[in-house]
């Protein structure tokens, strides 16, 4: 909270991160430019919600937003966390507001019960199923797991929505530091097919169609069919089939197709299984939607080498390791894990950890 | 051999550091292509673009790859976490070759030789 170097960015883009980096940093931060050249500028009624969000979670958290709304400051407060409730917009699903608030809950100065509402699962953002059984897995490599939970009370498909998630999450003084360089085999494969306001048959024919391709490899496929009805089935009709692929030394990989407009059941399950097959291919020992959260949690780790192997960096991660180096001036080592096999796209990623101490808790 | 390696070889700490290279167009560089060299090049090239004469303003965030789905060209989707599945990539998956290529990554699948 230091006065002084405010950083500063340019567009919409990679707003969550940058601003997650902002609040653990305690370093302001000003985007400018946000949609100025669009017909319709400046920012979208979700970001405007996440910044509400960000401000509930936070106390003394200041946001100035200008007039046309195409620039943002924010001058971080400290992280709260504590019971919340926060009502999503319709245009993202809750995932979108869950990941940044992921990536602070564990500093915060009360554990964090966050109930949100809206839309659970979508194209766009991890889906609440996702977040609960690939995303917090990946917190416990950092010594965060006592009490970390997301419940989905109801489902919510879009466009109506109707959802309700919470999500629990402790607090930690640091977090460990990662060495995580064994990928190990894939020993079981895991999934779960919903269909809320359609023919619960759906799920049961998404199953059978990614077992068509998934039974070749090993036999420990367990894939649940999740029926929630009623009132805990949301306002629209939709169904998608996630997937997640878990190796001996606990390495997760994941996939999620939603339904779509004309498409079969099977369709949706053929497409879900094929991407999880490419995300296995790719190897190393995170999935690469996770790759972010992984890194982040690298750098805050305690002063020593965090090492961890992954594939190649998606743009978003590229762009995110570019900012945390504005944020904590580390920088990673990313070097090829095996360097006689110029083919081998895994990476293995270090970074020396900053040490970072939660001094917003609560000492009980 | 040992130097033609080196060369194939992509240093991913220059390109995400030390260049001014979006993280897209790191990315859709092809792993051979990328030889240090060939990255300096390019950054040269784009500064030069950059600095140079007037272009028409590009309004998406994904103006580089017109060929993407349209969901990513939206604005409004450019802060997305689940990236949009690339179908025909994905019907390589039909095949049983491909299938079968990927046996040794479980547990049941032995190692090569």
């Amino acid at each position: 909270m230091a006065a002084g170097s405010v950083v500063q960015y340019s567009g919409h883009k990679y707003l969550r991160h940058r601003l997650a980096l902002s609040i653990i940093s305690g370093k302001p931060i000003k985007i400018g430019n946000i949609r100025s050249e669009d017909k319709n500028p400046g920012l979208r009624d979700f970001e405007i919600s996440l910044l509400r969000l960000l401000e509930k979670v936070t106390n003394g958290t200041v946001i100035e937003i200008s007039v046309t709304g195409t620039a943002i400051l924010l001058k971080p407060g400290i992280i709260a966390g504590g019971p919340l409730v926060h009502d999503c917009p319709l245009s993202r699903s809750v995932g979108y507001f869950l990941e940044p608030v992921i990536m602070l809950a564990p500093f915060a100065k009360r554990p964090v019960q966050l109930t949100l509402r809206g839309i659970t699962t979508d194209d766009h953002d991890l889906s609440a199923d996702l977040i609960r059984t690939v995303t917090l897995p990946h917190l416990q490599l950092f010594g965060i797991s006592e009490g970390l939970e997301l419940r989905i009370k109801k489902r919510g498909a879009p466009p109506g929505g109707g959802g309700e998630v919470q999500f629990l999450c402790p607090i930690v003084k640091q977090v460990k530091t990662l060495n995580f360089v064994e990928p190990g085999k894939i020993k079981r494969i895991r999934g779960i097919a919903h269909a809320v306001r359609v023919n619960p048959q759906f799920s049961n024919r998404m199953i059978e169609a990614a077992r068509s391709i998934l039974n070749r490899y090993i036999p420990d496929i367990y894939l649940h069919s999740d029926v929630y009805k009623g009132e805990e089935s949301g306002k629209s009709p939709g169904y998608a089939l996630s997937l997640l692929a878990e190796s001996t030394t606990s390495a997760l990989f994941c996939s999620e197709v939603t339904s779509k407009p004309g498409v079969a059941p099977e369709d949706i399950a053929l497409q879900a299984t094929r991407a999880i097959l490419s995300e296995i291919s790719k190897g190393g020992c995170v999935d690469q939607k996770h790759q972010s959260l992984v890194l982040l949690m690298m750098v805050l780790g305690s002063e020593d080498v965090g090492r961890c192997r992954m594939s190649q960096p998606t743009p978003r991660t590229i762009q995110f390791l570019r900012d945390i180096r504005d944020f904590f001036g580390t920088s990673f080592k990313i070097v090829s894990v095996d360097p006689t096999k110029p083919d081998s796209s895994n990476l293995l990623y270090s970074c020396y950890g900053v040490g970072h101490v939660n001094a917003n808790r609560d000492i009980a | 051999l040992a130097l033609q390696r080196r060369r194939t070889r992509r240093d991913w700490m220059k390109d995400i550091y030390s260049s001014n290279l979006t993280p897209e167009e790191i990315v859709s560089q092809s792993p051979s292509s990328s030889s240090t060299t060939s990255t300096a090049g390019h950054t040269k090239e784009r500064e030069h673009d950059d600095d140079g004469f007037f272009f028409a303003k590009k309004p998406s965030s994904s103006s580089d790859h017109p060929t993407s789905e349209s969901p990513d060209s939206d604005s409004d989707y450019a802060d997305k976490s689940k990236p949009t599945l690339n179908l025909s990539e994905l019907t390589k998956w039909e095949d049983e070759d491909m299938l079968e290529s990927i046996r040794g990554l479980f547990i049941t699948g032995v190692d090569g030789p």
